[in-house]
């Protein structure tokens, strides 16, 4: 019988591959284990804009600068710095004695390699190289110091230094090794060095007890990826993760009550906007477009849908994000008036208004359910269209295939308007796909020349309240980080752009 | 027999092919991976090509096909757009997480269902009978991935006995196996059922019976032997069908196997993954089929000439 | 004798129970799905997010409680059926006019036809269904008619094959072969005496795959890729309810309940009618 020679000998296989299935179970002392959604495939810097790899990978790199859980910008690698030539020269003095974790000296020719490296043939293979176009070269002035020479100004750049593609790798080990190996096995100088990477599954970390910054106290890491919401606070609940980095709100009260778990519920970088149609529609109008903001009580949505985890927004970026004027308000929920204007503005009543989305998102699903509730009260016909979101973000927003309104997620980790708004508004821009304004433009340009804090400040805020004037979308809310952390994790800061740094925390 | 086996070989090839080309082709139509890689950033045209350039994405349809085939000929199943691991890596972790969990739900399939279609068939027409085929209906009457979201708040959070998910050890089996096996009971205590009805109602059992033999004995040594035959093909037909919708189970599972790899594929059209995955299933669905052909063909030759 | 008698009567007493089982939870589901627009004129869209997730069994407003919109859960599960029973009986019912016709073609005049169909069929066989789903998904966008189309195209192998199966049996029978000794036309031959020859087997498949097909439209809004929200349905009340598990199960569990009640009945009239149809169980896939 071939079946049962078959059976036997694919059953033998199995009794192999299980023996090294029996893998250590978390919650053993000194070890914290926490999930992240998505495994980013490489943990090499320059390959990944995911915020999951930083909430991992942050632990492993230091950047020039850092950014604390508290989100100030202080010294990291670099211990000091200053803008000479006119601002076209940054010199950054470099930390003396670090060591990354194979042992190769940190020194002003890593910057440099790491610079090269991002600006380079092998940058240009991932997404970070764009966010660092501004730096023309690096420049090693001694073993200690060196100097960026900058093609254009870029005052978000020192922010920018304190992660992602800016993470400093060492020079030696990745000419040795190769990237193909570095991608697999990072190496870094930060508080933590890797032990293993099993892709799908998990990365673990172990205390690197040379860091600059001081000996970790903890002993171990682990990473694990699970991308299903219920399936992260089930495990959670169950005890065999410490940080649930992704909980949906209706679950928020389950692990609000759980006697052993914690809910820390913070202020992030995530906004989400209803962004409206200017080119087609009964949303070619800026007076249905206001009609629209009033006729959705954003309130009620936070309140109810978000239970609360969330801000009201008067423009697309979170109260911690630089050129957000707190003088701002959104226009109130007003339905009664919104009516009258979509009365005035010849709308017809039934007129559709389809609301394309991220099929994903469970929480935007009730959200975008809970506002075409209300565009139903304004006596509108709201049609909502889910789509998978490699189709949402590729096909129908940059070809502008979209129905009267469409959904905008947004989290920047730098906490600077400028990136949201030149992405949003600017003509050209992928997500701008029908406006072509050349005021908003020539705002939009010229704060990228502003290096003087509170001017540049200001012309953000009047980007965020031009736009807010031609109602270019329904700002809705500001989504709050939410982690759910068994009580055994003390001395944990939780971090509003999920980067974690677990240098102080403990675990009993 | 010799000629028949090359027949289905070639057939084989043929089939795991055009499913290569379909899949390389239907990839391809639903969005550039380009756009994937470089998020919502700062991305310009330029940037794209660049990365479109590096992933060997702007040469032409069939040379990128061709050079995936003769990848596949030389064990080199390219690199992941995410990253850069080697897909044959990725499938070497993948796969048998996936074919364990295949096997740990047909087992436990046929544990549940051999006593209870035994069971079935001895009472026939009377109230066990009836109860064991109406139950066995119901488990086909939810979705999965409901079944499964139930189990883990059962097991996991109320009762606390089994990991929520992950392959961790023989525990973590339990319930994905449990949830895929529901389904497949429906089915097999039919089978078995249906199977022992026939070998009961056959001479040879009746002379068994006859001569004093105890109805046990007579149950599973004669019978049993004899229903085993019909039930392990189908179980090797089964076994595909398995493997291609165990997608959502490992997904509510957090499964690490060929699913929840093909899956995330897709959503991040990291081609050289979602063509390498789906290939290897292929051949595995094919090389099943083909060995249940030949042992068809080997048990009654009618079928060879077909 | 008497007790092969007693045998035969309590195997129809079974059958009867099926019938009576399956005619009940189906028919009753599909009644109430079909009137749901005179029981809930709204059509379960109402939301008050001042009521949002009542319990069930305390006001006669909202029987089923509420979901965390505040809508009427009985509502939206009545009228939530009409999704999942349109997908299920019209790619049904696509599939199987496709798979007859082509495989009344294949099995009776043979050659190409039958050739590409048997290797189309072996190449559907070895692509993982999902997968192949959330691709044509993602190339054609969501809505309720390219789910219908999907299945129509993934599932109508199945009949073909069967079709063809059953045509290669009866094509060099007695009755066949007279009729055309006597100048009846293929069309005619295929029409009075083989396509009702058939009919059997097909009908029984198609009870179980409208029963498989609910439950897929379930799975695929689960994955993402269901329709428009607004709309009620029980895969997307399923999927959206998962969260609410332990706060409020009744969000999930009705819609469950009622899957669960209209799969099961029309398995078992699928059960009943393989009974009755194809004693010899040639259908059971």
């Amino acid at each position: 019988m071939k079946f049962s020679t078959t059976l036997k000998a694919l059953g033998l296989t199995a009794a192999v591959a299980l023996a090294p299935l029996m893998a250590s179970k978390a919650q053993a002392a000194g070890t914290l284990t926490f999930a992240v959604a998505i495994d980013p495939g490489s943990w090499d810097p320059i390959d990944t804009f995911l915020v999951n790899w930083s909430s991992a990978a942050n632990n492993i790199f230091d950047g020039l600068t850092a950014r604390g859980a508290d989100m100030k910008l202080k010294p990291g690698l670099a211990t000091s710095w200053e803008l000479l030539d006119n601002n076209s020269r940054i010199r950054f003095k470099l930390r003396q004695n670090v060591k990354f974790h194979n042992g190769e000296p940190f020194n002003a020719a890593a910057v440099k390699f790491t610079f090269d490296r991002l600006l380079g043939d092998e940058g240009k293979k991932g997404p970070q190289q764009s966010n660092y176009t501004s730096i023309d070269r690096v420049e090693v002035v001694d073993d200690n110091t060196v100097d960026f020479i900058m093609k254009q100004p870029d005052p978000v750049l020192l922010t920018k230094l304190a992660g992602y593609g800016a993470m400093i790798v060492p020079p030696k080990y990745i000419q040795e090794k190769g990237d193909a190996h570095f991608n697999m096995n990072p190496v870094g100088t930060g508080p933590f060095k890797f032990v293993e990477y099993s892709p799908k599954v998990s990365l673990t970390l172990e205390a690197f007890p040379e860091h600059w910054g001081g000996a970790p106290k903890l002993d171990k890491v682990v990473a694990r990826f699970i991308s299903e919401a219920n399936t992260q606070v089930a495990e959670l609940q169950a005890g065999r993760i410490d940080i649930a980095t992704l909980i949906p709100f209706g679950l928020a009260p389950t692990v609000e009550k759980s006697p052993n778990l914690s809910l820390l519920s913070i202020t992030g970088p995530t906004v989400v906007s209803l962004r409206l149609n200017t080119k087609d529609g009964i949303t070619k109008d800026v007076n249905v477009r206001k009609a629209l903001i009033m006729g959705i009580d954003r309130d009620a949505i936070i309140k109810a849908v978000l239970l609360g985890h969330g801000k009201p927004i008067a423009s697309f970026q979170s109260e911690l994000s630089f050129g957000n004027d707190p003088a701002m308000k959104p226009l109130p929920f007003d339905l009664a008036k919104a009516k009258q204007m979509l009365q005035q503005a010849n709308v017809p009543a039934g007129a559709p208004v389809r609301i394309d989305f991220r099929g994903n998102d469970a929480t935007f699903r009730e959200v975008a359910q809970a506002a075409a509730g209300f565009l139903q009260a304004l006596g509108l016909k709201p049609a909502l269209q889910p789509h998978e979101p490699p189709v949402l973000l590729n096909d129908i927003i940059p070809n502008g295939k979209t129905g009267e309104a469409w959904h905008q997620a947004w989290g920047g980790w730098t906490f600077d308007y400028d990136n949201t708004a030149y992405l949003m508004y600017h003509s050209g821009e992928k997500w701008n796909p029908y406006d072509n304004d050349p005021t908003l433009n020539a705002l939009l340009e010229k704060q990228r020349t502003i290096y003087d804090v509170k001017e540049r400040e200001k012309v953000l805020q009047e980007v965020a309240r031009y736009v807010a004037d031609k109602a270019l979308e329904i700002p809705l809310y500001n989504q709050n980080t939410i982690f759910g952390v068994n009580k055994r994790v003390k001395n944990f800061d939780a971090p509003a752009d999920s980067r974690f740094r677990f240098t102080e925390t403990t675990v009993e | 027999m010799a000629g028949f086996i090359f027949k289905r070989l070639l057939q084989a090839i043929f089939v795991v092919l055009a499913v290569t080309l379909i899949v390389a082709f239907a990839i391809r139509l639903s969005g550039d991976p380009a756009i994937m890689l470089m998020g919502g950033g700062n991305v310009t045209e330029k940037d794209l090509e660049n990365i479109r350039q590096a992933l060997g994405l702007n040469r032409p349809f069939l040379v990128q096909y061709l050079s995936f085939l003769e990848g596949i000929l030389t064990g080199d199943f390219g690199k992941s757009f995410m990253g850069g691991t080697p897909v044959s890596m990725l499938i070497a972790r993948a796969l048998p997480a996936t074919l364990l969990l295949a096997f740990a739900s047909l087992i436990t399939s046929i544990i549940l269902s051999v006593p209870l279609g035994i069971y079935a068939a001895v009472n026939r027409g009377r109230w066990p009978d009836q109860l064991i085929r109406i139950l066995s209906l119901v488990g086909l009457s939810f979705p999965n991935f409901w079944l499964a979201i139930m189990l883990v708040l059962l097991f996991s959070i109320v009762l606390g006995v089994l990991p929520p998910s992950g392959m961790e050890g023989p525990e973590s089996f339990i319930m994905p196996a449990l949830t895929m096996a529901v389904i497949l009971t429906a089915t097999n205590v039919r089978l078995v059922r249906t199977s022992m009805l026939e070998t009961l109602s056959q001479q040879y059992i009746m002379v068994a019976r006859s001569k004093g033999l105890r109805d046990r004995v007579v149950l599973y040594k004669h019978a049993l032997r004899n229903s085993a035959i019909p039930l392990v093909t189908y179980i090797g037909l089964q076994f595909g069908g398995l493997i291609g919708g165990i997608v959502i189970v490992e997904r509510v599972f957090n499964w690490p196997g060929m699913g929840t790899l093909a899956f995330d594929a897709i959503s991040n059209r990291d081609y050289p993954v979602l063509q390498g995955t789906i290939t290897v299933l292929a051949l595995f669905i094919v090389l099943i089929n083909l060995l249940v052909d030949i042992a068809y063909g080997l048990i009654d030759p009618r079928i060879r000439t077909e | 004798m008497a007790a092969a008698q007693a045998m035969s009567s309590a195997r129809r007493h079974f059958r009867s129970l099926e019938l009576v089982l399956g005619v009940l939870l189906a028919g009753g589901m599909t009644l109430a799905v079909l009137f749901s627009g005179l029981l809930f004129p709204d059509g379960g869209e109402s939301m008050d997010l001042m009521a949002r997730l009542t319990p069930p069994f305390q006001s006669l407003a909202h029987p089923l409680g509420t979901d965390p919109l505040g809508r009427d859960v009985l509502a939206r599960v009545i009228v939530g059926g009409k999704i999942s029973l349109t997908v299920g009986v019209f790619s049904v019912l696509g599939a199987v006019t496709l798979g007859t016709f082509i495989g009344l073609v294949a099995g009776y005049y043979r050659g190409i036809t039958e050739i590409l169909l048997m290797r189309f069929a072996d190449i559907q066989l070895a692509l993982p269904f999902i997968l192949l789903a959330i691709m044509f998904l993602a190339i054609l966008g969501t809505g309720v008619d390219k789910i219908i189309f999907f299945m129509i195209v993934a599932q109508w192998v199945q009949y073909a094959r069967l079709v063809r199966g059953s045509v290669l049996s009866l094509r060099d029978r007695e009755f066949i072969l007279s009729a055309r000794a006597i100048g009846v036309g293929n069309g005619r031959i295929i029409l009075t005496h083989i396509l009702p020859n058939v009919l059997g087997p097909i009908i029984i498949l198609m009870t179980l795959q409208v029963a498989n097909n609910i439950l897929l439209e379930s799975s695929l809004t689960f994955l993402g890729l269901g329709v428009d929200p607004l709309i009620p349905s029980w895969g997307g009340m399923l999927a959206d309810g998962r969260t609410y598990l332990q706060t409020a199960w009744w969000v999930s569990v009705f819609p469950g309940l009622a899957i669960m009640f209209t799969v099961l009945g029309l398995n078992l009239l699928g059960d009943w009618l393989r009974d009755l149809l194809d004693p010899t169980g040639q259908t059971s896939k």
